[in-house]
């Protein structure tokens, strides 16, 4: 086999042109990175909504909660049947909820829906890592409301102390900012269940129940009790199916990304076999060369593959490494199914590693391929004739 | 002078196509070279001679005859095994030295015995031995830009010699280089020939080069004009 060292130092050799290759390819797997990282960001935030016991209780045949309103006669009817867990002071782990999903102005001045969620004191305990991170906890009745963290940062009045207004009637005195282990709370803002209704004059009816079982055969019990009664016409769906259903956002992202990772792929494929051709053509007279000392074809194509895979591999390494500090990155999107404004944190998971190492994999191989097909097919006396 | 045939070629034609035309290069050529023999090939441009280079060493084939380096017709191997051959039976010595830039004088000396089994250990030893022989043994770390003419040769020549093949072929072994740095690599040609036996055959123009072989052969046209001995060069049979 031709050593590695002969690529290594060819590459070091003509810097220039290795380093924009590198550079180029690094760009590829960068931006790829962070569109795979933000589908994947999405897809953890959904995942994280779902607990496994938890089941959330909508109007029969509607897919969300923000069309699944029904009398919270039925609501209360809920809470009180058995089989569902309890806090430690022995109050069932179930909560009413209302939604409302008014336009709010961004601190840009622009304009877009936000989720305001009336919640009871259940719902914090049925979100993952719930923390009131700043300020404190709303007062009910006092018109007070709590913001995420991340959506404190887009919207105007927001923030501890601001106050966010929607309409003539509805409006709340931010007093805290609050985090969820990156679920879809996240995404939101929290006021009082009953502020919330009587804000909006929707009193006597709620946008779903959420609830936890005490135990699988709880949950089966359970889910059986409300789907199978007549009279309530509800559908208790689990959580995390129903937050899987609600991923058509993160199928779009994944579609869209994926077309722009392999177009982009294709590009660098391009450059290179560019980069590759081009040592190809100025090493004629080594290839003929070695081939003459009796290296054969196949350790001729391994080592300009070789060396594909190497300014491949720099490229995405640091395509990888330029990905790490945008962990903290958190972009607004619109929910597909409220329209609501929704944001994602970028996460570097399997997702994100496996499209970079498929990318620069790729790159490296079919962008050398050909040159190195060029270089094996090469006459030796011919490539000992160039100069 | 051992009388063992070296080389045979026999009635050995090459032509080249050029679209619908056929260009002889070498016509009917019959040849034979004894083993330890050191071999001139002179001639005007065009005549042939790298061709024949060519089809002795494996690296071009004959469009008729044949021809047999040490018992072996090298018709009869595929394109692999030809390339196999090569590497166990002829170092390769070229007008311009043909050393690979990015690696040293070390590296390139060794690069024909990264083919071979031979562990790291003893790869060592034989390209210290090849250096030793060519006068270079404090050049290894050098690269070829940090060496003259004269001693990219020799690692050349040291390159060809480490894999200890039973055919060297040289073609315009000195065309690059001065008439001193010449002298040097033709003596070392000679020590090779005549300390360790090894069959040369040697491209060149230059009549004083030819000189120092035992043999020199004229080519015209393809074809073999005249065949000179000189018995005194020739070395004793080991």
């Amino acid at each position: 086999m031709v050593p590695l060292k002969y690529n290594v130092r060819n590459l070091r050799v003509r810097w220039k042109t290795t380093m924009m290759t590198v550079l180029g390819t690094a760009l590829v797997v960068w931006s790829s990175c962070i569109l795979f990282g933000l589908v994947q960001g999405l897809e953890y935030s959904l995942k994280a909504s779902g607990e496994p016991f938890d089941l959330i209780v909508v109007r029969k045949g509607s897919s969300n909660e923000n069309t699944g309103g029904f009398d919270a006669v039925k609501a209360d009817d809920i809470l009180n049947l058995p089989g569902i867990a309890r806090d430690d002071q022995g109050r069932p782990i179930a909560a009413k909820e209302t939604l409302n999903i008014p336009v709010a102005e961004r601190a840009n001045g622009t304009r877009t829906n936000v989720i305001i969620r009336g919640v009871q004191p259940a719902s914090r305990l049925l979100r993952p890592d719930f923390k009131i991170v700043e300020g404190q906890d709303f007062q009910p009745g006092k018109g007070e409301c709590i913001v995420s963290r991340n959506l404190s940062r887009i919207f105007k009045g927001a923030q501890i102390g601001g106050l966010l207004q929607f309409g003539e009637k509805e409006q709340y005195r931010v007093v805290g900012i609050f985090t969820a282990g990156g679920s879809a709370a996240e995404s939101e803002v929290w006021a009082d269940f009953t502020d919330v209704q009587r804000n909006t004059g929707r009193t006597g009816t709620v946008s779903c129940v959420q609830l936890r079982a005490a135990s699988p055969q709880d949950l089966d019990a359970l889910k059986k009790t409300i789907d199978g009664d007549t009279q309530f016409r509800l559908e208790a769906k689990n959580e995390i199916e129903y937050y899987a259903s609600q991923n058509t956002s993160g199928a779009f992202l994944k579609a869209a990304g994926t077309l722009i990772a392999v177009l982009l792929t294709f590009g660098a494929m391009f450059a290179a076999a560019n980069t590759m051709f081009a040592a190809v053509k100025s090493r004629t007279r080594e290839i003929g060369t070695m081939r003459a000392l009796g290296f054969s074809q196949f350790d001729i194509l391994v080592s300009f593959l070789s060396e594909s895979l190497i300014l491949c591999f720099l490229g995405g390494a640091l395509g990888v490494l330029a990905t790490l500090p945008l962990s903290a990155l958190t972009i607004e999107t619109s929910n597909f199914n409220t329209f609501a404004a929704m944001t994602i944190s970028f996460r570097f998971g399997p997702l994100v590693l496996g499209t970079a190492i498929i990318m620069t994999l790729l790159m490296g191989v079919f962008g050398g391929m050909f040159p190195a097909i060029r270089a094996v097919r090469l006459d030796v006396i011919r490539a000992l004739r160039e100069l | 002078m051992s009388q063992t045939a070296s080389i045979e070629l026999q009635g050995v034609d090459k032509e080249y196509r050029r679209d619908d035309f056929k260009i002889p290069v070498l016509t009917g050529l019959d040849l034979t070279v004894a083993e330890g023999e050191f071999l001139a090939l002179m001639g005007p441009s065009g005549s042939g001679k790298t061709t024949l280079l060519n089809l002795i060493a494996g690296l071009d084939r004959s469009t008729r005859g044949k021809v047999i380096v040490h018992g072996q017709d090298l018709g009869d191997l595929s394109e692999a095994e030809i390339t196999r051959w090569r590497a166990h039976n002829v170092g390769f010595i070229f007008q311009t030295y043909n050393l690979i830039p990015v690696l040293t004088a070390f590296e390139n000396v060794e690069l024909p015995l990264l083919l071979t089994s031979l562990s790291k250990r003893k790869r060592r030893d034989n390209v210290m031995t090849a250096l030793k022989v060519v006068g270079l043994k404090d050049r290894e770390h050098h690269y070829p830009r940090q060496l003259s003419g004269g001693q990219e040769q020799r690692v050349a020549i040291a390159r060809a010699i480490v894999t200890d093949p039973y055919l060297l072929v040289a073609d315009e072994p000195t065309g690059d280089l001065d008439r001193t740095s010449a002298g040097e690599i033709l003596d070392l040609l000679e020590q090779l020939n005549q300390e360790f036996q090894k069959t040369i055959l040697m491209v060149t123009h230059d009549p004083l080069a030819a000189e120092r072989a035992s043999r020199t052969l004229h080519l015209d046209k393809g074809q073999l004009v005249d065949d000179k001995v000189r018995e005194a060069r020739v070395p004793a049979a080991s």
